[in-house]
C-alpha cells in the first residue's frame, strides 16, 4: 500500500484577474455534476482536494502578502504521477483557473501544466495523515466489503441467530470468499513499501540522536527562549472581535452539506523572527509527531482528522492550515478547545490576534468565545471541494479497516464476539 | 433611581430571574404558550412595564396558584427600539433566528420539517417577537389569566401568532415514556454539588456568571450612556457596558409533533408474531429508557418500576457496545454521559459532555393516544410536544446537542443511524449476538410544525426594555446625559 503525499500549488494571481478567478472557481463549484469541472475522481488515489481563494493580507511589518489561487491535494504516492494526472485529465478543469495565473503558459500543454504545478508546489511545514500507508484502494474496497457484509447479515440474520460467534464468523467469510470483488479483503492489508518504512525507521532514529547531540547547546538556549517567549507573550494583542456576519454567514452557506468539511485557516505570523523561528520549530516538532506518534487514527486525542496540514507563505510571514475533518465545525473547534488546546496555542499562538497565551501552552484556546471568533475570522471558504469517500467518517474507515483484518487469522470465541460488534 | 436591589442567594440573583430558570412549574398543571408579532413598539414597551412586576420570578413562592413569564426574539428587541449597537452584542444565532438555510440543514428542517411548512417561526406566518408563558393549577385558572394576558396584549401593540395550548398528560410523554428525568442542575441551587454528573456552573443555563470554561456567555449590553437611570446591573466582565442579559437565558421552542400510531406500528412490525412484550422491547430500544422510565443500561431485559426513573447510570463501562442500551438510542444521544473522547468512562469525558447540556421545560399537547387505539390506527387528532430548552451558549449546547449528537448519522462510530425518533429514514442497529439486528429505512415518528429562538430575560431587563422611548432602532436616550 502506499504512504500518501500531500500537495499544494500556490499561484500568484494575474494583476487585475482576481475576479476572473473568483468567477472560474464559482462556476466550477456549481458545476453539475461537480465530476465535470474538476475530474479528481477520474484521477488516481485522490483522497481529498480542493482549490480555493488566500486572500490578500498585510503582514505586521507592512508587508503587502498577495492573493493566490491555492490547490491543494491528499493523495497516494507517488506524487509524479499525481501530477501527470493532473496535467492530463485534469487539464481542462486546471486550464479554466490557473489560466488567470501569473506565469501560466498560454497554450498550455501536458509538460507545461507540469512544470508550472512543480514551479509553485510548496512543501509542508507538517502533514497530518490520520492513517499513513492506508491507500485510497483499501479504503474504497473495506467501504464496499462492509456494505455488502451488512446487507448479508439483513438478509441472513436469523440463519446466524442461533450461531455462537465463531460459527458466525466463519459464515461471514465463505460469503465473502464467494464474491470475487471482496475475495482479496480476506488477505490482510499490506503495509507501505520497503523503501518508505527503511526512510521513516531512520528519520524516528536519527532525529533524536542529533538532538541529543545537541542538548548542550539546547540547554543553553532553552533559558533564553524561555525569557524571550514571556517578553513576546506580554506584548501579545489579541484580536479577540467576532467575524462579521456576512463573512460567517459565507461560510456556513458552504458548511455542512456533508458529515465532512474542509478546513481552513490562514493568517499573518506576529512580527520579529522570534515568533517565526518559534513557529518553525513548534512545526517542525509538529512534523516529527505527526510521521512518528499520531500516525494512526487519532491526533493527540482528536480521531476526526483525515488529513491535515500547515503551510509557510510569503516567506514564512503567513501560515496556513488546511484539513479535512468530520462533523460540524462547532464540534470541530470544541475538540480543539477540549482535547489539544496546548498544541493549537503552541502553533496558532504565534499569529497576530491569537487570544492570550501563557508559557507557550497554557491560556489561549481555553478562552473559548475569544477563540472561536479568532478561527471563525482566519477561516477562509472553500469554493470547491472534493472527497472520494464523503459517507466515511475517520472513525468508519478505521472501523471497517479494524473488521477487514479480523476476517484474516483464528480468534477464540471472545475475540470473535468483539470483532462482530463491529457491525 | 438606583440600580434595584436584588437579593442574592447561594450567588444566584434569584429575584432577578425568572421563575423558568429554577422550575418547570410542575404543579401548575395547565399551561399555555401565547405568541405575539409586536405591530406598536410604544405600547409594547408600555405593556412590558405593566408585564414587570407580575412576572414570576425564581424566588416567588411555589405557593401561588399562577405564573407567568416572558421571553423576546432578537426581532422584537429591534422592534422595541433597542440600539442598533446594543443588538449586535446578542449571539449570531438569536439575531437570525432559527429558520436560516443552513440552520435548516444542521437541524434537519427540511422536507416535511421545512420552515416554510410552520405554523409559526417560519417565512409564511407572521414574525414572532413575544412569548407569554402562562401557568395555573387548573384549566379555570389559566383561561382567566390568558383572557386577561390577550386584552393587555392587544392594547399592548401585539397580535396574537399563535396559542399553543398544552395537556397534562402525566410525567410520560405521548409515546408512552417518563420524560425529562435527567436535567442539568445549577450550581449552588438547592444544594446541588459541582462534583455530580448533573450538576452545571450557572452560567451554562444563565447568563451572567460563570460556565464549565469559567467564562462567560454573549449576551446582549448596551451603552451605559444608554441606561441613564441604572436600570440595569454593571457588565461583570468590566467592560464599563450594562448587562441587558444577566440573570436572563436563552430559550429554543420547537413543536414537535409526534405519530404515535406510526410509532407502535413500527415497533409492533418489528417485533412480529413475538407479542406486546417484544413490542415494547423494541420501542425500549429505540427510547433508551422503558415506558416506566428505567433505564436499559440497568434494566436490560425488562421493565422494572423499582428502577423507574433512575439517573445515576453511566454508558461506558456498563455498556460499552450497546448490548443493553443500544449506541443509537434516543437518550444516550442526547446525554452520551461518559461514552465519548476523552478517554470514555473517565471523568474527563463527563466534563466534556457538561459543555452541552440543556435544561428542558416542554409540555405535551392533545389528548393522550392508548397502545392498542394507536395500533388500531389512531383518532386523526394532533398531538406532540412543545419542546423548550434553556441553555446560554447556542451553537455549543442546543445546536451541538441536535446537530453533532442526536441528527448525526455517525454518532459514536455509528454509520448511518441518526436519532431514531426524531428523525426519518434513517437506520436503526440493535447491537446483539451474535450480530446485530437492523432496521433501515424508519417511518417518521416526529414531524416539526414551528419554532424559534427567544431571550429569557431578566426583569431588570424586562422593566428597562418597557422603560424605553424613541423609534426603533435609534438610540433612545440624549447622548452624554
Amino acid at each position: 500500500m502506499p504512504h500518501q503525499e500531500a500537495l499544494t500549488v500556490l499561484a500568484p494571481i494575474r494583476a487585475g484577474a482576481e475576479d476572473r478567478v473568483r468567477e472560474a472557481l464559482a462556476a466550477a463549484a456549481a458545476a453539475d455534476p461537480p465530476e465535470a469541472a474538476m475530474p479528481f475522481g477520474q484521477m488516481t488515489g485522490v483522497h481529498y482536494a480542493r482549490f480555493f481563494l488566500l486572500d490578500a493580507d498585510v503582514a505586521p511589518d507592512g508587508t503587502r502578502l498577495a492573493e493566490r489561487l491555492v490547490l491543494m491535494s491528499d493523495v497516494d504516492a507517488p506524487l509524479d504521477r499525481h501530477l501527470t494526472e493532473l496535467a492530463e485529465r485534469g487539464a481542462a478543469a486546471l486550464d479554466r483557473v490557473l489560466r488567470h495565473c501569473d506565469g501560466y503558459p498560454d497554450d498550455p500543454d501536458v509538460h507545461g501544466r507540469m512544470v508550472y504545478l512543480r514551479r509553485h508546489a510548496v512543501a509542508s511545514a507538517a502533514a497530518y495523515v490520520n492513517t499513513v500507508g492506508r491507500g485510497l484502494d483499501q479504503i474504497l474496497l473495506e467501504e464496499r466489503l462492509r456494505d455488502a457484509v451488512e446487507a448479508y447479515l439483513d438478509r441472513c440474520r436469523d440463519e446466524l441467530a442461533a450461531d455462537d460467534a465463531r460459527t458466525a464468523r466463519a459464515k461471514i467469510r465463505r460469503f465473502v470468499a464467494a464474491d470475487e470483488t471482496l475475495r482479496p479483503a480476506l488477505e490482510p492489508a499490506q503495509p507501505p513499501d520497503l523503501t518508505f518504512r527503511v526512510r521513516e525507521a531512520a528519520h524516528l532514529v536519527v532525529v533524536p540522536a542529533v538532538l541529543l547531540l545537541l542538548t548542550p547547546a539546547l540547554l543553553v538556549a532553552l533559558p533564553v527562549g524561555v525569557v524571550l517567549l514571556r517578553l513576546h507573550e506580554r506584548h501579545d494583542v489579541p484580536d479577540e472581535r467576532p467575524a462579521d456576519d456576512a463573512h460567517v454567514a459565507l461560510l456556513a452557506s458552504l458548511e455542512d452539506h456533508s458529515i465532512q468539511n474542509p478546513f481552513i485557516a490562514a493568517g499573518p505570523l506576529k512580527r520579529g523572527p522570534f515568533r517565526r523561528l518559534l513557529t518553525s520549530g513548534v512545526l517542525w516538532i509538529a512534523s516529527y509527531a505527526v510521521r512518528h506518534v499520531f500516525n494512526h487514527a487519532d491526533l493527540a486525542g482528536v480521531k476526526t482528522i483525515h488529513f491535515a496540514r500547515w503551510v509557510f507563505v510569503d516567506g514564512k510571514r503567513r501560515v496556513v492550515f488546511a484539513s479535512n475533518y468530520d462533523g460540524s465545525v462547532e464540534s470541530y473547534m470544541d475538540d480543539f478547545i477540549d482535547k489539544v488546546w496546548w498544541g493549537l496555542n503552541a502553533v496558532f499562538s504565534n499569529g497576530v490576534g491569537y487570544p492570550r497565551t501563557r508559557w507557550l501552552f497554557f491560556g489561549g484556546a481555553r478562552d473559548e468565545r475569544a477563540f472561536k471568533n479568532v478561527l471563525r475570522t482566519r477561516q477562509a471558504p472553500v469554493q470547491v471541494w472534493y472527497s472520494a469517500y464523503p459517507n466515511l467518517t475517520a472513525r468508519n474507515v478505521e472501523n471497517n479497516a479494524r473488521f477487514r483484518a479480523g476476517l484474516s487469522g483464528t480468534m477464540s470465541e471472545q475475540e470473535a464476539e468483539v470483532w462482530l460488534q463491529r457491525l | 433611581m438606583a440600580a434595584t436591589a436584588v437579593t442574592v442567594t447561594s450567588g444566584l440573583e434569584l429575584d432577578d430571574m425568572q421563575g423558568l430558570v429554577l422550575r418547570g412549574y410542575r404543579r401548575l398543571r395547565a399551561a399555555s404558550f401565547l405568541l405575539y408579532t409586536v405591530e406598536e413598539p410604544a405600547a409594547a414597551r408600555a405593556f412590558l412595564a405593566e408585564l414587570a412586576p407580575r412576572l414570576t420570578t425564581a424566588a416567588t413562592p411555589t405557593t401561588a396558584d399562577t405564573a407567568l413569564n416572558l421571553a423576546l426574539s432578537a426581532s422584537c428587541l429591534i422592534r422595541l427600539g433597542l440600539p442598533a449597537a446594543a443588538v449586535a452584542t446578542c449571539p449570531l444565532e438569536l439575531r437570525e433566528g432559527m429558520a436560516t438555510p443552513h440552520r435548516s440543514r444542521i437541524l434537519g428542517d427540511l422536507g416535511a420539517n421545512a420552515p416554510e411548512h410552520w405554523r409559526f417561526g417560519g417565512p409564511s406566518t407572521s414574525p414572532v417577537h413575544l412569548m407569554l408563558l402562562a401557568y395555573a393549577t387548573d384549566a379555570a385558572r389559566l383561561v382567566a389569566l390568558i383572557d386577561e394576558l390577550a386584552a393587555s396584549a392587544a392594547s399592548g401593540g401585539a397580535v396574537e401568532v399563535a396559542r399553543l395550548e398544552t395537556i397534562d398528560i402525566g410525567q410520560a410523554e405521548h409515546f408512552g415514556f417518563h420524560d425529562g428525568i435527567s436535567q442539568p442542575r445549577l450550581e449552588g441551587v438547592a444544594g446541588a454539588r459541582h462534583e455530580g454528573g448533573d450538576t452545571v456552573r450557572a452560567g451554562e443555563l444563565v447568563l451572567g456568571y460563570r460556565d464549565e470554561y469559567g467564562l462567560y456567555a454573549t449576551r446582549p449590553l448596551i451603552d451605559a450612556r444608554d441606561d441613564p437611570d441604572r436600570l440595569l446591573p454593571d457588565d461583570v466582565e468590566g467592560s464599563g457596558q450594562r448587562d441587558l442579559g444577566r440573570n436572563g437565558s436563552y430559550i429554543v421552542l420547537r413543536q414537535l409533533e409526534q405519530d404515535v400510531p406510526a410509532f407502535w406500528r413500527f415497533a409492533a412490525a418489528a417485533a412480529g408474531d413475538d407479542g406486546a412484550d417484544r413490542r415494547n422491547e423494541v420501542a425500549a430500544k429505540l427510547v433508551g429508557r422503558w415506558p416506566s422510565g428505567a433505564p436499559l443500561v440497568l434494566a436490560s431485559e425488562r421493565d422494572d418500576a423499582t428502577l423507574k426513573d433512575r439517573n445515576d447510570f453511566r454508558y461506558h463501562t456498563a455498556d460499552e457496545a450497546g448490548l443493553r442500551c443500544p449506541i443509537g438510542a434516543h437518550i444516550r444521544r442526547a446525554n452520551p454521559r461518559d461514552s465519548l473522547d476523552p478517554n470514555p468512562g473517565s471523568s474527563a469525558s463527563i466534563a466534556v459532555s457538561k459543555h452541552h447540556r440543556l435544561l428542558r421545560r416542554g409540555r405535551s399537547y392533545g389528548p393522550r393516544l392508548p397502545i392498542d387505539r394507536a395500533l388500531e390506527g389512531g383518532d386523526g387528532a394532533a398531538r406532540g410536544l412543545y419542546f423548550m430548552c434553556l441553555n446560554t451558549n447556542l451553537p455549543r449546547q442546543f445546536e451541538f446537542v441536535h446537530q453533532t449528537w442526536a441528527l448525526s448519522p455517525k454518532f459514536g462510530g455509528l454509520y448511518d443511524e441518526p436519532d431514531p425518533i426524531l428523525t426519518a429514514g434513517g437506520s436503526f442497529s440493535i447491537p446483539g449476538r451474535p450480530v446485530r439486528r437492523r432496521f433501515t429505512n424508519l417511518p417518521r415518528f416526529v414531524t416539526v410544525r414551528g419554532g424559534a429562538y427567544f431571550l429569557l430575560p431578566g426583569i431588570r431587563a424586562v422593566r428597562y426594555l418597557g422603560s424605553m422611548g424613541g423609534e426603533p432602532g435609534n438610540s433612545s436616550f440624549p447622548v452624554g446625559s
